[in-house]
């Protein structure tokens, strides 16, 4: 508590705005495990090219080496590329998924929900059965559709995950525009004379956008995985590397050269989980109502 | 007494919800229930004037007070503020409706978004009407304006987060950001009700002197009949979004004429403790604004009530001057 000479309440100290968003931080596991995970996944996206040992896309002479065998330390492939410098060169290609399309999903759904949940009546009548449309269709078999008759691009990739994902963050920032909208501070915020656009802007997004953020997150997960599941099918960019082409291209060769597929693997289960704890922790540490079993 | 011209006009407004059908039958036919929330509600302020609405949870007090503030557009009715539609003023330049009708809600820890600083939240509205010329005039403005209501030190305060002052400190910014426009008509909205009882004396004076100092009508609506009876020149008492008597405030509270209003007044906690007085008992619950009556909707709990109030709705009598009453027994 701090007070003026004159004894005037002026309320805490500033500084402890970031203070407890640290502590907040540190009091959830998860999201400290995934915090740490996105650093390093971070760390390893933009440094790939000074961390790798080998070009990844280098057609070496040294075909299926074993573990370690002419410092590959996780071996080559049946092409001579080093598995350890391709796994750390898909981070970016994940990453660059992952976040293309959690951004293209989460803005389409906060634009479309937030106006569908704020405006309400006939709009949110017709915004709703669309999104519940976009939700019936399946959506890898759209994606596939999509990639195989359009080019079969990183970009597109992104693009069209992202368009396929955005119905359930438009649905959950409907659900909050509906309730915030019925709040004093919008209330007052028409007395005061905004204009709808800006109350929506300004108000109902800001003050909405919390689970929106976690289940992104969590969305981005499944980008992931989804652009894995593409490559592995055969149907991602050919000229990028990406985890799940390597588990395809190693496919064939599971029994004689192990090693190829597996590390992938197991480098997009580490990422998967990553963004799954990041997401999880997001959504204890934003909402109120969720108590840390600590407290419990 | 020279008859004055009224400077706010309320005229016949209503507020209907329509009723989800329920039966079968209701859907069949399209018929729609409506519960009439504010229903007719006509009233005329002078200049200056502090009007107090007093009445139940329920009746309608708050749902009129929206009406007015055209924060939900009324079923029907309008209200003329110097002889000015507002319905028609609001579609043809929203902002000065705005600035001329302003309202103070009653919840001031939920009247600010809870993302911006005091300072961005007295700022917006200033840019947003194009009052003062720089960044800085406008910010001196919000100091003054924080400093006159003895919100100091202004600077430090705009610093804050909403979540971070006390209520009566955000309520008096609520007052004073309402008064940035020097509106001519204001709504208050029970705005001492969250308050403690410590501080409402002092929140009550401010909205009063701010008032009287720019010569604003107000509509004060609120459930303590005290604290109506001394800031209001007149108090109109509702119930069931019907207004059943109206007149000078010492008049309704010395000599109310409605029996609901006797019921009321005579429930209400007097500091004299010699004085006697017999408390009206008014049994069960006001009934349900879909489809009251036929007849007075007080009837069924009146202590007064006779057949003849069962019939039909009691039209509205003047006693004497200025002194309206609905009820077929006076």
């Amino acid at each position: 508590m701090v007070t003026t000479k004159k004894g005037w309440y002026v309320g805490r100290k500033n500084n402890n705005k970031l203070n407890r968003t640290l502590l907040k931080v540190k009091s959830d596991t998860e999201l400290k495990f995934g915090l740490i995970g996105l650093s390093l996944l971070v760390f390893v996206a933009v440094f790939a090219s000074l961390l790798v040992p080998f070009d990844p896309y280098f057609f070496g002479p040294d075909v299926l080496n074993k573990l370690g065998e002419n410092q590959h330390i996780l071996g080559t492939n049946h092409l001579g590329q080093d598995i350890f410098s391709m796994i750390l060169y898909g981070v970016r290609t994940s990453l660059m998924v992952a976040v293309g399309s959690a951004l293209i999903s989460a803005v389409i759904g906060i634009l479309v929900g937030g106006i569908a949940g704020y405006f309400g009546g006939k709009i949110d009548l017709v915004i709703t059965e669309c999104i519940n449309a976009f939700m019936m269709v399946p959506t890898f078999f759209l994606i596939l559709l999509i990639i195989a008759l359009f080019d079969s691009s990183i970009t597109n990739v992104m693009i069209v995950i992202g368009l396929t994902t955005w119905p359930s963050n438009a649905k959950l920032i409907r659900a909050q525009a509906l309730s915030i909208r019925e709040r004093t501070y919008v209330k007052s915020a028409v007395a005061m004379g905004e204009t709808n656009l800006q109350i929506l802007f300004k108000y109902i997004i800001p003050n909405g956008i919390f689970p929106v953020l976690a289940n992104t997150t969590i969305g981005m997960s499944n980008a992931i995985l989804t652009e894995a599941g593409l490559s592995f099918l055969g149907l991602g960019d050919p000229n990028v590397i990406s985890w799940g082409q390597m588990i395809f291209m190693g496919k064939q060769y599971l029994t004689s050269a192990w090693w190829i597929s597996t590390f992938a693997g197991i480098a997009i289960v580490f990422t998967v989980t990553v963004f799954y704890l990041l997401g999880d922790g997001l959504n204890h540490v934003l909402d109120p109502k969720h108590k840390s079993r600590k407290d419990a | 007494m020279e008859e004055k011209k009224p400077f706010v006009k309320i005229n016949n407004i209503s507020m209907w919800y329509p009723q989800k059908s329920k039966s079968l039958s209701q859907v069949i036919k399209r018929e729609k229930q409506w519960v009439k929330a504010v229903d007719n509600v006509s009233l005329e302020l002078q200049k200056g004037e502090i009007l107090g609405v007093i009445g139940e949870s329920g009746c309608g007090k708050s749902t009129l007070g929206r009406a007015l503030a055209r924060l939900e557009h009324p079923t029907q009715g309008d209200v003329f503020i110097d002889d000015v539609s507002t319905q028609n003023l609001i579609k043809q330049d929203q902002r000065k409706f705005r600035r001329t009708v302003q309202i103070v809600f009653q919840n001031p820890f939920d009247t600010f978004t809870p993302r911006d600083t005091i300072e961005k939240i007295l700022m917006r509205p200033l840019k947003l009407h194009g009052i003062g010329k720089s960044e800085e005039e406008r910010k001196q403005k919000c100091i003054d304006i924080l400093e006159s209501g003895g919100l100091k030190p202004a600077e430090e305060i705009m610093k804050r987060y909403p979540h971070e002052l006390s209520g009566g400190q955000l309520q008096r910014i609520s007052i004073l950001r309402s008064m940035l426009f020097n509106p001519q008509f204001i709504i208050a909205d029970e705005p001492v009700s969250m308050l403690d009882v410590s501080v409402r004396a002092e929140i009550i004076n401010m909205l009063v002197t701010l008032s009287r100092e720019k010569d604003a009508t107000v509509v004060f609506i609120s459930h303590d009949i005290a604290l109506t009876r001394y800031i209001s020149d007149k108090i109109a008492v509702m119930y069931l979004g019907k207004i059943i008597e109206y007149g000078d405030s010492e008049t309704i509270i010395n000599r109310p004429q409605h029996p609901y209003t006797q019921a009321l007044i005579s429930n209400t906690p007097s500091i004299d403790l010699d004085e006697i007085r017999e408390t009206i008992k008014v049994e069960g619950e006001p009934p349900t604004p879909v489809n009251p009556g036929p007849g007075c909707y007080f009837a069924p709990r009146c202590f007064k009530a006779t057949k003849n109030c069962f019939k039909h709705y009691p039209d509205t009598v003047e006693l004497e001057s200025g002194h309206l009453v609905s009820c077929s027994e006076i």
